[in-house]
C-alpha cells in the first residue's frame, strides 16, 4: 500500500475488539467469534445446568444457552440494567453460545504490537481466560481468550 | 440409451424385488408345492431380470436370468424343491444385492460375474426332478471341483516364475502342480493356508502361488488355491502331510514339467486374442480373488471420477399419493383461510363482527396448521417393515448355522416411524435377535429334556404406545441367570461382593448393557465379542429412546425398544412451577387429579398417594427441578399422573396451563448433562420452556 508521496506504508494486520465492561474492567472480544449482540430478554432458567450457565433464551427461534463471565470468572453475581446486553459468540464445536456484558463499549482495532502478551492476569486461582492486555490510548483492555472462555469444562 | 436418471428407480424397485423374492423364497421352503408362490416369484424374477437388462447391467442380468430358469423349471414340476436348492437361491439372492450396492455406490455393476453360482444353479438344473437330497451334494460338491481341477496346469506365468521353474528343474527337484481345496464352511481360510504352506515348505519350496500370496493372506480368494512346489520329497507324503491340516477338502496334485509352462507362454505371444478369451473362466474359479485384483485395477480410474464412496444416489421416502394428496388439499385450506383473514382486515366493518370472524378464522388456521404437521410427519412416516422383513431369512440362517430349530413371530411390521429412526433400528434390533437366537435358545436336546417344544421361538412385536413405538424382542429361551451375570460382574471388578449381593434384579441384568460385558462362553461369529449390548443401548438412546430387560429364568428374556415417534414436533401438556413454564408431552400422560394435601401417604418414607386401588409415587417438581421455596403449601395439589410402561408416577406442579403443540429444540451441547430436561421449546410470547423427559424420572 502506498500513500500519496507514494512512501510504502507498513500496514500490520489489525484485529478488531469489541470492548464490554464488566465489573470495572474492560475487557476485548476478537470480533470475529461475535455473531450477534443483543438486549437482555427473558431467560429460562435450568435446573441442574453448570453453574455457569444462567440459563437459556429465544434468539429469533434458535434456543441459545448463555453464560454469565461473572460468574465463570467468580465475581459477584450479574445485576442487570438498562445497559446490559447479551453477546452472542459463534464457535465451530459449541455452536451459539451467549455471554452477559455490563455494557458494551466501542469497537476498537488494535495491532499485535499493541497487545501485551506477557502481562497475565493475577486472579490465577479462578481461572486465566485473559491471552494479553491490550493498549487503545490511555485505556487498558484485557483481551478474552474465547475458545478457553465456552470449551473449559468447569470443576466443580 | 442414457439410463442413469432410472437409477433411483431402479435400485427402488430392486430391493422390493429381492425382498419379495426372500420372502416368498422363505414361503417356498415351507410350502413347496404352493403355486401361488412359485408364480409370484417368477414374475418378481423376471422383472428383476428385464430392469438389470435395460440398465445395462449385463452379469446381473445373467444371473437373474439362470434363477429364472430354475423357477420356471419348478412351477412345470420338473424339478424339485429342497432345502438345498433353497440355499443356493439365497446365495444368488446375496450376489444380486451386492451387485445393487456396488450399483448404488458406483453405479456400475462391479466385476463379479458370480458364474459358480450359475454354474451350481444349471447343474441343479441339469440334475433336474430326479435330483434327491442325496444326489445333490455330490453334484454340488463337484461343481467348484470341476473348475478348478487341473487349474495348476493352465497357470499363466510371467517370465520369473517360469525361470525359477526351470532352475529348480535343472537342480534336480521335482516339481508338482496343486490344487487346494477348502472346505466350504472354513471360517479362516487364510490361516488353513498358511498351515497348508508351511505343511509344503517342510518338504521343498513353493514357487508358484495362484492367487498370489499376498491375496491368499489377506483371504482374497475362494475355496481354491494353486501352486508350484519344487521339491527332492515324493509327491504322497506332502500330499499326506496337507491333507492332515485340518478343514482342507482335498488336494489334487501331480508332477508338472516347466516347459508345460514355455509352450503356455510361446501360445500366448502367439495368439493373444485366443488367450483373452481363455482368461474370461480363470476369474470364474476364484471370483473374489479377481474380483479384488481387478477392483484394485479398477480403482484408480473410479478415483479419478471422484470420490468413489459417496453413493450416487440420494436417500428417498416412498409417498403413498393419498398422504401427498391430502397435504396438498391443507395448503390450499391454508390458502383459503389466509385470504379470509385478508378480507377481514380490508373489510370496513368493525366492532364486534369483525372480532368474531377473525376469531372464527384464527381458529380455523389452527387447525389447518395441526393438520398439515400431522400430514407432514406421515410423509416421514415408513412402516417399520422395510427393516424388519430382512429377519426371517437372518433367523433361518441362524438357525441352521447353530444348528438349532427356531421360528420367528413377527407382529406390527406395518407400525410407522420417522424415517430416521427407521434407518437407524435396524442394526440394534439385529443384534437383539441375534442374542436371542444364540444365547437365549437352548439346544434343542436341552429344550427336549426340560419338557420345551424342541424348536424354540423368537417374537418381534411392534405396537404404538402414546407418543412412543415399542419393539419387544424377546425369546422362550433360558432366560438370564441373574447369578451368573452377578459372578461374571464381581470377577470383572465392576462391584464388589458385598455390593453384588445387594443389587436387585434389575441392576444386575443392567450389567450386560456395560461396554465389553459378554456373557457367552466361547466367541463365535454371531456373537459373545462383549461388543453388542452395550452398542445396541448406545444406538437406542441416540435416536431419545431407551431399552428395558425383562428375564425370567428358565422361560425367557424380552428386550423392550421403546422409540420416539417422532423428533420434532408433540402435542404436550403446559404446566408451571411456581412462575417457570415446563411441558409434558402428552403421550405419557394417564391423568391429571387434585388431590388434597390430608391425602398424601407415607411408605418408607417416600409420599405416594392411593388412587382407585393403586399405590403412586408422588413426585415434588419443585424439589426435583431446584425451584425456589413455596411460601405456603395449599390444600389441594395438582398431580399430573404419568406412565412409562406399567409404572405410574405422580409429578407435583403448582399450575396447569393447556394443551400445547410444541416444536422440540435442543438445549445445545453445553447444557445437555441435564437427563430430566429432554429439551426446549418456544412459546407464543417467545418464552423459552423447558420439556420433562418423563422416561428419565422412573
Amino acid at each position: 500500500m502506498t500513500d500519496e508521496y507514494g512512501v510504502e506504508i507498513v500496514e500490520q494486520e489489525k484485529v478488531q475488539y469489541i470492548v464490554v465492561s464488566i465489573g470495572n474492567e474492560q475487557y476485548g472480544l476478537d470480533i470475529s467469534f461475535v455473531d450477534n449482540i443483543v438486549r437482555m430478554c427473558k431467560i429460562t432458567r435450568v435446573p441442574k445446568a453448570p453453574f455457569h450457565y444462567i440459563g437459556i433464551i429465544n434468539l429469533r427461534g434458535e434456543v441459545v444457552p448463555l453464560m454469565s463471565l461473572r460468574r465463570k470468572m467468580g465475581l459477584e453475581d450479574d445485576t442487570f440494567t438498562d445497559l446490559s446486553r447479551i453477546i452472542i459468540l459463534k464457535t465451530e464445536e459449541q455452536g451459539l453460545v451467549g455471554v452477559v456484558v455490563d455494557e458494551v463499549r466501542e469497537v476498537i482495532a488494535l495491532t499485535e504490537d499493541e497487545i501485551d502478551r506477557n502481562a497475565q492476569g493475577s486472579q490465577s486461582d479462578k481461572g486465566n481466560y485473559i491471552s494479553g492486555i491490550g493498549k487503545n490510548g490511555e485505556q487498558l483492555i484485557s483481551i478474552l481468550e474465547i475458545s478457553s472462555v465456552l470449551n473449559e469444562v468447569e470443576v466443580s | 440409451m442414457d439410463v442413469s436418471q432410472y437409477l433411483d428407480i431402479f435400485i427402488d424397485e430392486t430391493s422390493e424385488h429381492i425382498q419379495s423374492l426372500s420372502d416368498n423364497i422363505m414361503i417356498l421352503e415351507k410350502e413347496p408345492e404352493n403355486k401361488d408362490v412359485i408364480n409370484e416369484i417368477f414374475r418378481a424374477a423376471h422383472s428383476l431380470k428385464g430392469m438389470a437388462g435395460t440398465m445395462g447391467f449385463k452379469k446381473m442380468q445373467h444371473l437373474t436370468h439362470d434363477m429364472e430358469n430354475v423357477f420356471s423349471e419348478i412351477r412345470n414340476d420338473n424339478v424339485k424343491v429342497n432345502s438345498k436348492l433353497i440355499d443356493i437361491l439365497f446365495k444368488c439372492l446375496d450376489a444380486i444385492e451386492e451387485y445393487l450396492d456396488t450399483i448404488k455406490s458406483t453405479s456400475n455393476e462391479g466385476d463379479n460375474g458370480n458364474e459358480a453360482l450359475i454354474k451350481l444353479l444349471n447343474e441343479y438344473l441339469e440334475g433336474g426332478g430326479e435330483a434327491t437330497e442325496a444326489a445333490q451334494e455330490p453334484a454340488e460338491e463337484a461343481a467348484p471341483a470341476t473348475e478348478g481341477e487341473k487349474a495348476y496346469l493352465s497357470l499363466e506365468l510371467d517370465d520369473p516364475s517360469i525361470a525359477r521353474l526351470h532352475e529348480a528343474e535343472d537342480a534336480g527337484l521335482h516339481l508338482y502342480g496343486m490344487t487346494v481345496h477348502i472346505q466350504k464352511d472354513c471360517l479362516l481360510k487364510a490361516a488353513r493356508a498358511f498351515l497348508v504352506f508351511k505343511a509344503i515348505e517342510d518338504f521343498g519350496e513353493i514357487l508358484v502361488y495362484n492367487p498370489s500370496s499376498q491375496d491368499i493372506e489377506d483371504e482374497k480368494f475362494d475355496l481354491t488355491f494353486h501352486l508350484i512346489v519344487s521339491s527332492a520329497s515324493e509327491l504322497d507324503p506332502i500330499v499326506a502331510s496337507i491333507s492332515e491340516v485340518s478343514e482342507i477338502e482335498k488336494v489334487e496334485a501331480e508332477a508338472v514339467q516347466a516347459s508345460a509352462y514355455d509352450e503356455k507362454e510361446e501360445k500366448k505371444e502367439e495368439a493373444p486374442a485366443q488367450t483373452q478369451e481363455k482368461a474370461v473362466p480363470e476369474p470364474a474359479a476364484k471370483p473374489a480373488a479377481a474380483a479384488a485384483q481387478q477392483k484394485s485395477a479398477n480403482g484408480n480410474a473410479a478415483s479419478g471420477k471422484g470420490s468413489a464412496n459417496k453413493p450416487v444416489t440420494s436417500r428417498t421416502v416412498r409417498v403413498d399419493i393419498e398422504k401427498l394428496d391430502a397435504l396438498m388439499n391443507q395448503v390450499s385450506e391454508l390458502i383459503i383461510a389466509k385470504n379470509s383473514l385478508v378480507s377481514i382486515s380490508d373489510s370496513e366493518q368493525s366492532g364486534d363482527y369483525a372480532s368474531q370472524s377473525f376469531h372464527d378464522q384464527i381458529e380455523y388456521l389452527e387447525r389447518i396448521t395441526t393438520n398439515l404437521h400431522e400430514s407432514v410427519m406421515k410423509v416421514r412416516m415408513v412402516p417399520i417393515e422395510s427393516v424388519v422383513n430382512k429377519f426371517p431369512r437372518m433367523i433361518r440362517d441362524l438357525s441352521r448355522k447353530l444348528n438349532k430349530p427356531m421360528e420367528l413371530y413377527m407382529s406390527g411390521e406395518e407400525t410407522e416411524l420417522d424415517r430416521t429412526v427407521v434407518d437407524q433400528i435396524g442394526d440394534p434390533l439385529q443384534h437383539l435377535l441375534r442374542n436371542s437366537a444364540d444365547h437365549g435358545i437352548e439346544p434343542p436336546e436341552e429344550r427336549v429334556r426340560i419338557g420345551k417344544p424342541e424348536a424354540g421361538s423368537i417374537f418381534l412385536k411392534a405396537f404404538q404406545e402414546g407418543n412412543n413405538v415399542i419393539i419387544e424382542v424377546g425369546d422362550d429361551g433360558a432366560g438370564i441367570n441373574t447369578d451368573k451375570v452377578r459372578a461374571k460382574a464381581v470377577e470383572r471388578g465392576l462391584v464388589s461382593e458385598e455390593q453384588a449381593a445387594n443389587l436387585s434384579q434389575k441392576e444386575i441384568i443392567d450389567f450386560l448393557f456395560n461396554p465389553g460385558f459378554s456373557m457367552a462362553k466361547q466367541i463365535t461369529d454371531i456373537s459373545g465379542r462383549g461388543v453388542g449390548l452395550d452398542v445396541v443401548k448406545s444406538g437406542i438412546e441416540a435416536l431419545g429412546g431407551d431399552v428395558d430387560v425383562k428375564s425370567t429364568l428358565g422361560s425367557g428374556t424380552t428386550f423392550t425398544v421403546r422409540l420416539p415417534l417422532t423428533l420434532a414436533i408433540i402435542q404436550a401438556l403446559m404446566v408451571e412451577v411456581r412462575d417457570e413454564k415446563y411441558a409434558i408431552a402428552l403421550g405419557s400422560i394417564q391423568n391429571i387429579e387434585d388431590i388434597p394435601v390430608g391425602d398424601i401417604k407415607y411408605v418408607q418414607a417416600e409420599e405416594v398417594i392411593h388412587l382407585r386401588g393403586l399405590v403412586i409415587p408422588l413426585i415434588r417438581l419443585d424439589k426435583l427441578l431446584d425451584s425456589a421455596p413455596k411460601e405456603e403449601e395449599s390444600e389441594n395439589l395438582t398431580v399430573v399422573v404419568v406412565k412409562k410402561g406399567d409404572n405410574l408416577a405422580g409429578l407435583v406442579v403448582d399450575n396447569l396451563i393447556g394443551q400445547q403443540e410444541i416444536v422440540i429444540k435442543s438445549l445445545g451441547k453445553c447444557i445437555d448433562n441435564n437427563k430430566i430436561i429432554s429439551g426446549a421449546t418456544i412459546l407464543g410470547d417467545g418464552e423459552v420452556a423447558l420439556i420433562i423427559d418423563v422416561n428419565a424420572i422412573f
